[in-house]
């Protein structure tokens, strides 16, 4: 079967909207590594670009929806190209939600260079961040190039954001009992993690969409969840 | 699982020794509109004709196989196809109203098969017959006048009301509102909705759209295979072989 329409001009609209989202998806993974990176080396400079940025994105977001509407209303799209276009309008929303809270912990970046610093933590947060930037790469890639298979392994690999989610909950509480003086800086540093760990639920749905894109269903099995600190009542 | 009113069992049809249709198999719900799409030549109409034994008008035609209707072979020699056509009628693309008044092109067809035992019987069933087909308002005044004056719309749902009006079981639509505008195609559509309460109907039509929009189920032809039959909503979501999605889609085969 061919790809191409009869009428080119369908596909050179699908293609400038699949464009938007990949344009989008790249200024997306920039913040989340300079979010990251701004907070490891306390670089306000590099924190205030990221949440200037965060408007770049927004507006792609609007953009993508309005090709979308307009491509729907004009095309009346159907199969795999309906597929196409509302996998467009999902994942335009997944990221627009992940530059948020790159540009979140950004602002925290901000009040955090203020307090003394927790060793440790800031370093273990970039690993976490580049975790799930290399995620977004990896599901942008099974985007473009139709890859079930790839965005199935992304799927799979949520876990182990999960589980450095977890190991960083533990510890924190125990920074914040070694020393009361730690709490605010632990509090910001937790919305830090926890809003990771959402990245990843978010490129995890991601996944699934692309899954959907390329198949015509998602997924059935639930994906196991390794977040387990809503069952932590004390530390060990 | 709605009733099964047709089942079309390898049937072939060969126009001399051109093998039009190619073993086709399918069943034809009650009470359900199905749309036959695929491109131009791919034997939808040649199919659709086959239901009613419209193609025993053309001599080098030769139909294989079993078309049954209710369990019953329509192509046994017992069966007359005039009584058939009654059972399953027919809309075609362009309105062809006869050259009658507009209660007489309804009235002919009960006249003829006797389903009306006097005058008041049959100004009932042209009365029922052009408020099926959503026409009895814009003509009741002038049911005198003849019917190839009205307008290409109000002509093609006169062709619909004639056909209801033997109270047929099937109704056969070819091409319905490739004549028609915007508004007159949206009430035949809302019409066909209708009618399905009451009949089975079968819709070819080029406009995937519209088998989109009035259908349940839908049936894709290519060159003389019936390709994919199924859901119409599936069809064009997620059409199983890549010549259907290759053809609802609007990309080269």
């Amino acid at each position: 079967m061919s790809d191409q329409h009869i009428l080119s001009a369908y596909d050179r609209d699908l293609e400038s909207i699949q464009a938007l989202v990949m344009k989008m998806g790249g200024l997306v993974e920039a913040a989340i590594l300079d979010g990251a990176q701004s907070l490891e080396t306390r670089d306000v400079e590099l924190a205030e670009k990221v949440r200037a940025n965060d408007k770049a994105i927004d507006e792609l977001e609007l953009r993508i929806n309005e090709e979308a509407a307009r491509c729907i209303a004009l095309r009346a799209p159907v199969s795999k190209d309906l597929r196409t276009v509302l996998t467009t309008l999902k994942l335009a929303g997944s990221l627009e939600r992940i530059g948020d809270y790159a540009k979140n912990m950004a602002k925290r970046t901000n009040v955090l260079v203020e307090m003394r610093e927790i060793p440790g933590p800031d370093a273990s947060l970039r690993r976490m961040a580049r975790e799930v930037e290399g995620m977004l790469r990896d599901v942008l890639d099974a985007y473009i190039q139709r890859d079930a298979k790839l965005a199935e392994q992304v799927r799979e690999h949520d876990h182990d954001v999960d589980q450095m989610y977890n190991a960083m909950f533990r510890e924190f509480l125990t920074f914040m009992m070694e020393d009361p003086r730690n709490i605010t800086a632990c509090m910001h540093l937790h919305f830090i993690a926890k809003n990771i760990e959402r990245m990843g639920d978010l490129v995890t749905n991601m996944a699934e969409q692309v899954i959907y894109l390329v198949t015509g269903e998602l997924p059935e099995d639930s994906r196991p969840k390794a977040d387990s600190t809503s069952y932590i009542s004390k530390v060990d | 699982m709605k009733d099964i009113k047709f089942s079309a069992r390898n049937v072939q049809v060969y126009y001399g020794t051109t093998h039009a249709i190619k073993d086709v198999n399918v069943d034809i719900a009650d009470k359900t509109v199905t749309a036959f799409i695929g491109p131009s030549g791919c034997g939808k109409s040649t199919f659709l004709r086959s239901l009613n034994r419209m193609n025993d008008t053309i001599d080098i035609c030769r139909v294989e196989g079993d078309i049954l209707l209710d369990g019953e072979d329509i192509y046994d020699k017992r069966v007359d196809p005039v009584q058939l056509r009654a059972k399953v009628g027919m809309v075609f693309q362009k309105p062809n109203p006869f050259p009658k008044s507009i209660y007489d092109n309804i009235a002919y067809g009960p006249r003829i098969h006797g389903l009306a035992k006097n005058k008041t019987d049959l100004d009932e069933i042209v009365e029922s017959s052009l408020k099926r087909a959503a026409l009895w308002n814009e003509v009741k005044d002038r049911l005198d006048a003849p019917g190839t004056g009205l307008s290409g719309g109000q002509q093609q749902r006169l062709c619909i009301a004639r056909a209801v009006a033997t109270q047929p079981e099937v109704l056969l639509m070819d091409e319905p509102c490739s004549a028609l505008d915007p508004i007159a195609t949206a009430q035949v559509e809302e019409l066909i909705d209708e009618l399905r309460s009451n009949f089975s109907v079968v819709i070819v039509t080029h406009s995937m759209q519209q088998a989109a929009r009035v259908s349940q189920k839908t049936a894709f032809f290519h060159l003389g295979n019936l390709v994919e039959y199924g859901e119409t909503g599936q069809i064009f979501t997620n059409p199983v072989d890549p010549r259907t999605e290759s053809y609802i889609s609007g990309r080269i085969g």
